[in-house]
């Protein structure tokens, strides 16, 4: 009953964040999802983010990208779950307890599960993404700093930009 | 009414107007407030649709007073609606004092509204109209608020404390409006204490308010829990004991209510003020000038049809189809406990249980997919009509007969449907009805006939497309084919593999593209559209006679019987209604043909397919034997080798989400039920690519 | 190894509480209860070392919870925090007088939570010893 209500959690959650902190006039502020992937911390902004859940058994895809883990069901959704460690170029790991499937909603590419080695917080920040020269994998749109740290911002139409090789 | 106009006025017509509407509002008002008055007598609370038509009443008077801008009137009328809005409500009691006040409202109504068109005159009774507003207003005040109601209750500091504030709010609310405050105390024993604890809150929601739920120790609290429920309700205590009749509870007095006039009226009904109260709003955009009370009766009327958003439908149907997957399981463990001699009889009695369940269920099912049931009378309305459309501009002279529109689909099959349906009849009056001279040419009526027609078999329904033109020319659709590569030039094909043709992408039986059937739109997307429905479409056509194109379709997306089987550890389910028959072959029993595996099914040759292979999936060490599952699908035939078979299961298919879209060979997942989605197979995708390897071959 | 119980019935808020505990100095064991009534079953069948409850849930409050488990010998000592949108002083100063050790106000920082929820472990390890 209640894991029906998880859009609407976010939503409670963003307006909690909303409440939180001074608004400072004249900035944009955003929520994002902070999660971990190998030893670097990831972002989404939280409307992309429709709930979280752990993670549980998928079934693999016959003849999918190897970036594509499987498909699961959450409460009769048949999601497809995209790999987050692969997807940005690491080595797949065994599953922690800590890890978690982040299912998003894409506007393009609709919904998706994306399995990340774990959840921790929700950020509230004002300041605008930073781009590193160079580039780094391609997946990332920009960084945000969080205090000493830098955040990687997720490309989500680039990470679920993916197609079944003919 | 009969009315005294002592002044002499000049009113204009807009004026008189405004009269006559306000009188008429007024006389029902008069009659209301005089059957109010009657139940003051008769000791029962007020009529409730009684006091919202009064309120209405006052409402409209408002309305229509401030539309012709009589600021007296308007302003009287809206104390007056108020009061009853609180009358309404319950905020304000009913008593002789207040019915006398409504008497006074309406008789100053009256006066007022004899002094329409007299500015001087209305002007001289705004002192008599404050003091009136200022007595009503004290009226409808609420009753002056107390220290802090809670202090008068008998009860345990830590109770209160443990009250979330909006607890706190509605116990308030409660001992305000005189309500009796019981404390209802029982012990369960901590294993078990949800069900009968929530036995006991049920009880009390039928006489009262449940405000709150405090857990504490029980006499053994390792074992037991004790629940002190603090209830709001219009019986003394004594009398809810007797209510709830639950043998453990015990029930204390926290507070005494007041006699709660409208107690034999609704015991049980907690009214939600802000719940019932209309939108201020929404009222004054509709103004009802000269709305009598019998119509604002006629608001009620109950239809006995309810308009339900399809995706409400979607949600029923999951839970639904949630609920078949968990009788599944259920009948599963119901038959382990019931191979277990330790647990056989216990498991016999589920198992009696379960046999009730999956009847209920059965009927659950059928009973919600009924709900989605929709004639086809609505698609062949707008064929009929883009057929119409088409007459005028082809100059076809073309009969329509429509046959079965009362056959029943899901409605998202009929929408689904559509589209294809609506291509293939335009491509029926495009290409294949001859014009009306070609037709006397070739001896036929020169008005063709287009007849399409519907009928259920089964689980499915039959839509046939039926036309009397000049049928499918195979030897140009061969040509077309080979010019695109499709077929080679020796390559042989049957009769019906080369109408088969008109399903490949791009290929049309005619050069040129007409407005009607566009470029590029073709057969092949009918086809896919049906797929995608779970449906298939064939062609059947006589040169000179006629063409048939007949579309079946299941008659229901929602559940579907499906085979369950296995390739090395991976499970798929194949749907039922593409499965012919499952065979267990000797290894030994497979042929080979120019390179391609075959096995002899009772004489014919059946082409032989690996799921494992298809798939690339690491199949199991090739065993003595194997299962065959022949798929069927129009006219084609081919078996799918599997390593093993779990049997059959209710499965509810579902679309695969996600950004890889459409999987070939994969209609969907299903839950069967553990969590681990399972992969239903596409079997007319596997069908064809067979058989075009074949082609191909 | 300290064992844990988190109250909420907000899957998401379940799973950030028990991500942001999952990260505490050594180990710890996480039991997610979705009800205020799943806390009560749950909560005889361990030695909990830190109870972690909302306040608003649709059976029972978490002030009720409090109340329980403060009120019963076997779970007075367990350190109890209670996480709540509420940010209402009277409802924190009422969860405090009813006895858990820590009230913390949604949005929470995940270092705010980790630290309380050390801090308490600790004292309760104290105790134990």
């Amino acid at each position: 009953m209640a894991a029906a209500n998880s859009r609407e959690d976010w939503q409670a959650l963003a307006r909690e964040a909303a409440r939180g902190v001074d608004e400072a006039p004249g900035e944009e502020m955003r929520q994002l999802l902070v999660f971990q992937v190998a030893d670097a911390s990831y972002a989404l902004p939280v409307e992309c983010v429709r709930e979280i859940v752990r993670q549980r058994a998928t079934t693999p895809i016959p003849r999918a990208p190897e970036d594509v883990c499987g498909v699961i069901s959450l409460r009769g959704e048949i999601l497809q779950v995209i790999d987050l460690r692969r997807r940005i170029g690491l080595a797949p790991c065994a599953p922690t307890r800590r890890a978690r499937i982040v299912v998003v909603q894409a506007e393009e590419s609709g919904v998706a599960g994306l399995l990340v080695d774990g959840v921790r917080e929700v950020l509230r920040t004002g300041q605008s993404s930073l781009q590193l020269q160079g580039g780094g994998d391609g997946m990332v749109a920009g960084l945000v700093r969080r205090g000493d740290a830098f955040v990687s911002l997720i490309d989500l139409e680039r990470v679920l930009d993916l197609h079944v090789d003919a | 009414m009969a009315t005294r106009r002592p002044r002499a006025k000049r009113r204009s017509k807009a004026d008189r107007e405004f009269v006559s509407e306000a009188e008429e509002i007024l006389d029902a008002m008069r009659a209301g407030v005089a059957d109010l008055g009657d139940s003051l007598d008769e000791s029962r609370g007020p009529d409730p649709e009684l006091v919202n038509r009064l309120f209405r009443a006052a409402h409209s008077l408002k309305a229509l007073a401030g539309m012709f801008r009589f600021d007296p009137i308007r302003d009287l009328g809206h104390r007056l609606e108020d009061i009853l809005d609180g009358l309404r409500l319950d905020r304000v009691r009913l008593d002789a004092s207040l019915c006398a006040l409504l008497e006074e409202s309406i008789a100053t109504f009256a006066s007022l509204l004899e002094r329409v068109g007299d500015v001087q005159a209305l002007g001289e009774s705004e002192p008599a109209i404050a003091d009136l507003s200022r007595r009503i207003a004290a009226a409808a005040a609420p009753p002056a608020v107390e220290a802090d109601p809670l202090a008068r209750l008998s009860v345990d500091a830590s109770l209160l404390r443990a009250l979330t504030e909006y607890e706190e709010h509605r116990l308030r609310e409660s001992v305000r409006r005189g309500r009796h405050i019981a404390l209802v105390d029982s012990t369960f024993e901590i294993l078990s204490f949800e069900e009968g604890l929530s036995e006991l809150t049920g009880a009390i929601r039928e006489h009262g308010e449940l405000i709150s739920t405090l857990p504490a120790p029980g006499a053994a609290p390792e074992s037991q829990i004790n629940f002190s429920l603090l209830v709001a309700s219009d019986l003394p205590a004594n009398d809810l004991l007797a209510a709830l009749d639950f043998p453990k509870a015990s029930v204390r007095s926290v507070l005494a209510g007041e006699p709660a006039p409208r107690a034999q009226l609704a015991p049980a009904a907690e009214p939600d003020a802000s719940a019932q109260e209309p939108a201020d709003e929404s009222q004054a955009l509709e103004p009802p000038p000269g709305e009598t009370p019998g119509e604002l009766e006629s608001l009620r009327s109950i239809s006995d049809t309810v308009r339900v958003d399809i995706r409400k439908l979607d949600e029923l149907m999951n839970l639904v189809g949630e609920l078949v997957i968990a009788r599944g399981v259920l009948g599963e463990l119901t038959l382990r406990l019931q191979e277990n001699a330790a647990t056989a009889r216990v498991g016999g009695e589920l198992a009696k249980l379960h046999k009730a369940l999956e009847r209920k269920l059965r009927d659950l099912q059928s009973a919600v997919l009924d709900v989605r049931m929709v004639p086809l009378r609505q698609v062949f309305e707008k064929v009929a009509r883009v057929i119409r459309r088409l007459r005028r501009e082809l100059g076809r002279d073309v009969r329509l007969d429509l046959r079965g529109a009362d056959t029943e689909l899901d409605k998202l099959i009929v929408e689904a449907l559509v589209d294809p349906l609506m291509h293939v009849v335009r491509n029926a009056l495009d290409h294949a009805i001859e014009s009306p001279e070609e037709r006397r040419a070739a001896g036929k009526d020169p008005e063709g006939t287009l007849s399409i027609e519907a009928l259920q078999r089964g689980n499915h329904v039959v839509i046939a497309v039926r036309d009397d033109g000049r049928g499918i020319d195979t030897r140009a659709l061969r040509t077309h084919a080979e010019a695109r590569g499709l077929v080679q030039a020796g390559q042989v094909l049957s009769e019906r593999e080369t109408l088969e043709l008109i399903f490949e992408p791009g290929l049309s039986t005619r050069d040129e593209v007409t407005e009607t059937s566009g470029r590029g739109v073709g057969m092949d997307v009918v086809r896919s559209n049906l797929a995608a429905l779970g449906g298939v479409v064939d062609v059947e056509s006589v040169p000179g006679r006629g063409t048939t194109i007949t579309m079946t379709v299941p008659i229901t997306l929602a559940i579907i019987q499906s085979l369950i089987v296995g390739v090395g550890e991976r499970r798929f389910a194949i749907p039922l209604s593409s499965v012919l028959e499952t065979l267990l072959l000797p290894r030994t029993a497979i042929q080979r043909s120019e390179g391609r595996e075959l096995i002899d099914l009772r004489g014919e040759p059946l082409l032989l397919r690996h799921l494992a292979r298809e798939f690339d999936l690491a199949a199991e060490p090739a065993g003595e034997s194997l299962y065959v599952i022949v798929l069927g699908i129009g006219e084609q035939r081919v078996g799918l080798a599997v390593d093993r078979l779990f049997g059959q299961q209710d499965t509810v298919i579902k679309p695969i989400q996600g950004p890889l879209g459409a999987l070939h060979g994969i209609a969907g997942g299903t839950d069967l039920g553990d969590q681990q989605p399972v992969l239903v197979l596409d079997a007319s995708a596997i069908v064809d690519d067979a058989t075009r390897r074949r082609e191909a071959a | 190894m300290p064992r844990i119980l988190i109250v909420e019935d907000s899957p998401t808020m379940r799973a950030l509480l028990a991500s942001a505990l999952e990260e505490l100095e050594g180990s710890v064991k996480i039991t997610e209860a979705e009800s205020g009534f799943e806390a009560l079953r749950v909560l005889p069948r361990e030695r909990w070392d830190l109870i972690v409850t909302d306040v608003n849930m649709p059976d029972i409050n978490g002030l009720e919870l409090v109340a329980f488990a403060k009120g019963n010998g076997s779970y007075r000592h367990v350190p109890l925090i209670i996480v709540s949108t509420e940010g209402s002083e009277r409802d924190r100063a009422k969860g405090l007088e009813l006895g858990a050790d820590a009230y913390l106000v949604k949005p929470f920082e995940p270092g705010d939570l980790r630290e309380i929820a050390a801090e308490l472990l600790a004292r309760s390890r104290a105790r134990k010893t």
